[in-house]
């Protein structure tokens, strides 16, 4: 069985976000891999663990993305793409969709995993779009994903602690909330010993039209009310607290 | 017919005892030849010097005066021993054969003193019976010291009937016989029960022959299959001990991995430690871990270790990939994860085990799996994508720098006399950045031309390497050292001992040898060269020695100085100077789970300082030391009775930057 899981990279938020002319300046930013992604591969590793199937890393070439590819490899991915073509670092979803829905359409893969959102989802999740466009089952915010013959299960949470385990006949597109464990470590020496030895497959493509949204303009949004400042004095920031308490009429007496 | 049936019995128990001795070691041997390269035969002068003050001199062994006195009583008699040996066989196979009237009663005076060794280790495993001996093979103390015993008694048996076997069997004068004043003492009694005939005394001496030969070489034989190898080990293993540096843990640069998953991926040297350990404890008694509650012992890590090769050699598979690994296998990874690094184990080590690189190499078998503590692992990410073990943007780093009255050079455009390696910790922790940049003022005030590296600077990689990542170590090394080869400056001076070990002793093998001093180094300078003057701060205080800096370091004396020349009283904790006791930060580990610690050692060091009396002020000169027992001191909450103080604010109440007041360094 044929898994692939769709990565991106995606502005490091560890960094301020400065704004320049109502636009990102996105070539000074540093780039990471989409946390979510990260899990899906975390998943797909973990799957491949106790079933017969491999597992490709594909991500789009938007940028600087080999070290994110071969870090997929050196976890232990059998194999790692890059779609390239004419690309830039704001590809929309929509395009991306297109890209990615194209490759597993070409390849017959039967489970496509993704990370269920990223920091800059735009016009929609990828997981989803790619599940329209190729017509196959799909289902988001899941985790827990185990292949059971001509089927994938996964589990998706409810508000209230409920739980619903589901099955998808695959082919199938799942939009992972999170991996069963953190997504593991792996060494740089490991990475660079891969960066050597293992070569990351290049596929053409292209990615045609689609209505897409624009950004018109990014601000920092205007202050609605200002935090009051209690002080650190502890006798009196207990009685405001109490005094809010009461306000609000959260307390009981 | 005595000589005769002794002498073939003898030569039948040397070439038993021999092949079995032989076929043992040569299969320790036929390990070590497979295992890794070191560099162990160098600098041949300074390795006689450490045999004679380690072997003959006992230096480590005497830090416990007990055990040091009883194990040199029995030590010094196996030397004695080979005059008694070689005036046996002698006796029997040279007719006439004596060592003279000097060398035997001495023979006679050792054999009280292993008598004396003996008694006094029986007290000290039966009656004192130290913690340091959990988890070592008892059973065979005891087994060995029967046998030590039965070789003593052996000696005055025979002696005692030599001089009747001489006279009456051999027909040989018997010049020692006084001499030997133990046998002829014992000879009285047999003199007394008529047994001086050539029968009695034939069977009374050949009686005492064997239990004297026939124990030691049975003891050759079994010696290779016990931890008293550690009697023909220690010498060799002191011999090729780690000559330094210290901290260096990787002497040189690592070409495909620093793994240790099989017994060759470890070096010849760790072989041969398996085979020295004499499973004394020490190391397991000053474990920051193991008093913590942890799983780890670095005693038990060398016999698990060496159990799992005396195993695998029984069947055949000390080579084969088949057995589980060493990391996660043979050792668990609690334990593995649990080592702070701190040293305090090597240290201690009377035979020079070196456990820690052992740890660390384990450690990267088990990253290499993607096995690591998840918060620990976010650190290293960190270290990877920012630089800092904050997970703040590299231009965070020098954000202390900014909002203070001070300039401070940037040592990338233009020289400086002192170029000064922050480290993540004083550069990054809230707690800690007053402390830096009230540094950054006595250097002001000191007229010292100063600047640092800005953003240029990224975390030392000191800790990387000991959580096993050397990939990231060494990328984070070349990072630092290109920044620092672009500056120009005459020194470097650290505020954090992990930088400054990294700095100091990690960063040669890439070539960089540059000064570097710790700030108390550079403090204590400038006010013996009269830069800075100081007035007294006559508070009583105690001082606690980081890992980094005092025992891998050997800097133990510029922070003392450095407070007696500020006035301080200084009260010594019991464990100080190279025997410190870690605070539990070290080697990753304050980033990692402490779920299985019953009792931190950050609070036991704090609880060592309070049983001081009188002493109020517990004094640190590490980062990380700060946050450490900052908040042991909270948790524990004795802020009243025990206050962590930065050297810095010594010096700042000392110079005058600060009151003492301010700085609380007021008595309560
Ligand atoms: S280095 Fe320290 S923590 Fe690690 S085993 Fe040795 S004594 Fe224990
Ligand atoms: S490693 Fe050294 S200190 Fe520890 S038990 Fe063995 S000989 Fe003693």
């Amino acid at each position: 069985m044929k898994i692939a899981v769709l990565m991106k990279d995606v502005p490091d938020l560890v960094e301020e976000l400065e704004v320049e002319d109502g636009a990102l300046p996105l070539d000074d930013m540093s780039f990471v891999p989409s946390e979510w992604d990260d899990q899906a591969l975390e998943e797909a590793l973990l799957m491949k663990e106790e079933a017969d199937v491999e597992v490709t890393a594909v991500a789009i070439d938007t940028g600087d993305v080999d070290n994110m590819l071969f870090t997929a490899l050196a976890k232990g991915a059998d194999r790692a793409v890059k779609l390239v073509g004419d690309f830039s670092r704001t590809l929309p979803n929509r395009l991306r969709a297109r890209l990615f829905a194209q490759y597993c359409q070409a390849q017959a893969i039967d489970v496509v995993l993704t990370g269920v959102q990223a920091i800059d989802d735009l016009d929609g999740q990828i997981a989803g779009l790619v599940a329209g466009l190729t017509g196959r089952a799909h289902a988001s915010v899941v985790r827990d994903v185990h292949i059971e013959g001509s089927q994938v299960t996964c589990v998706q949470e409810y508000s209230g602690g409920k739980m619903a385990e589901m099955q998808l006949a695959v082919p199938a597109v799942l939009g992972i909330q999170a991996a069963r464990k953190p997504p593991r470590y792996v060494t740089i020496a490991k990475v660079r010993q891969i960066q050597k030895s293992a070569t990351l497959e290049e596929v053409e493509a292209e990615a045609g039209t689609a209505p897409l949204v624009t950004v018109r303009r990014i601000y920092k949004p205007e202050a609605a009310g200002h935090a009051e400042m209690w002080g650190d004095d502890v006798d009196a920031v207990a009685e405001s607290i109490v005094r809010l308490l009461e306000d609000k009429k959260l307390l009981r007496s | 017919m005595l000589r005769t049936l002794l002498m073939a019995l003898t030569v039948a128990m040397v070439v038993a005892a021999g092949a079995l001795f032989a076929r043992r070691v040569a299969a320790i041997v036929g390990v070590m030849r497979t295992a890794r390269p070191t560099l162990r035969t160098d600098r041949v002068g300074e390795r006689i010097q450490s045999v004679v003050e380690h072997v003959l001199l006992h230096r480590r062994m005497f830090r416990i005066t007990l055990s040091g006195v009883l194990h040199y009583f029995i030590f010094s008699g196996f030397v004695v021993l080979l005059i008694d040996i070689v005036e046996t066989v002698g006796e029997v196979f040279v007719p006439g054969f004596t060592v003279g009237r000097i060398l035997a009663p001495l023979v006679d005076i050792w054999v009280i003193l292993v008598a004396i060794g003996i008694l006094l280790a029986l007290y000290n495993r039966l009656i004192i019976r130290p913690a340091r001996f959990q988890g070592s093979d008892e059973k065979d103390a005891f087994l060995i010291l029967g046998l030590i015993g039965a070789i003593i008694v052996g000696i005055v048996i025979h002696d005692s009937f030599f001089p009747f076997v001489a006279r009456e069997v051999l027909h040989v004068p018997d010049p020692v016989a006084h001499a030997h004043f133990l046998g002829w003492g014992l000879s009285r009694l047999w003199v007394a029960l008529g047994w001086t005939g050539p029968g009695a005394a034939s069977v009374g001496y050949a009686f005492g022959y064997l239990l004297d030969m026939g124990v030691v070489l049975a003891f050759l034989a079994y010696l290779p299959y016990s931890k008293h190898l550690h009697i023909f080990a220690a010498v060799p293993n002191i011999f090729i001990r780690n000559l330094g540096p210290k901290g260096a843990l990787l002497a040189k640069p690592v070409e495909e991995s620093m793994a240790i998953r099989t017994f060759q991926d470890l070096s010849w040297k760790d072989i041969s430690d398996l085979y020295t350990c004499t499973e004394c404890g020490r190391c397991q008694a000053v474990c920051p871990a193991h008093a913590a509650g942890q799983p780890l012992s670095p005693k038990m890590v060398i016999l698990e270790l060496r159990d799992a090769l005396n195993e695998r050699i029984a069947r055949g598979t000390a080579f084969s990939a088949e057995e589980p690994p060493l990391a996660g296998g043979v050792i668990s990874k609690e334990e593995l994860w649990a080592c702070t690094t701190c040293g305090a184990c090597q240290e201690a080590c009377p035979v020079f085990i070196e456990h820690v690189p052992k740890i660390a190499g384990m450690r990267a078998a088990l990253l290499e799996e993607g096995d690591i503590d998840p918060n620990a692992q976010k650190v290293l990410v960190a270290w990877d994508r920012q630089g800092n073990s904050f997970g703040q943007p590299a231009r965070k780093r020098p954000v202390w720098a900014k909002n203070i009255d001070v300039p401070i050079k940037d040592a990338r455009k233009e020289p400086v006399d002192w170029l000064w390696f922050v480290g993540d910790f004083a550069a990054l922790d809230p707690r800690v950045q007053r402390l830096t940049q009230l540094i950054a003022r006595l250097l002001h005030h000191a007229g010292v031309d100063f600047g640092i590296l800005y953003e240029s600077e990224a975390n030392a990689g000191n800790e990387a390497l000991r959580i096993g990542e050397y990939g990231l170590f060494e990328a984070l090394a070349l990072k630092n050292i290109e920044a620092l080869n672009k500056a120009q400056y005459r020194r470097i001076f650290t505020t954090d001992p992990h930088s400054l070990n990294a700095l100091k002793n990690e960063y040669r093998k890439f070539g960089f040898e540059a000064e570097v001093l710790h700030y108390t180094e550079a403090f204590l300078e400038l006010i013996d060269q009269g830069q800075l003057s100081v007035s007294s701060v006559p508070v009583r205080a105690t001082y606690h020695d980081p890992c980094y800096l005092g025992r891998w370091n050997g800097i133990v004396e510029a922070p003392r100085q450095l407070m007696q020349r500020l006035g301080v009283d200084l009260v010594e904790m019991p464990r100080h100077g190279a025997q410190s006791f870690c605070c539990g930060a070290g080697g990753g580990r304050i980033w990692m789970d402490e779920t299985g610690i019953t009792d931190r050692p950050a609070n036991q060091r704090i609880r060592e300082a309070m049983r001081l009396s009188n002493v109020h002020f517990f004094v640190v000169a590490c980062p990380k030391d700060v946050s450490m027992f900052n908040a042991s001191v909270t948790a524990m909450g004795v802020e009243e009775e025990m206050r962590v103080v930065d050297m810095a604010e010594l010096l700042a109440v000392a110079v005058g930057l600060e009151s003492a007041e301010e700085t609380l360094l007021v008595s309560s």
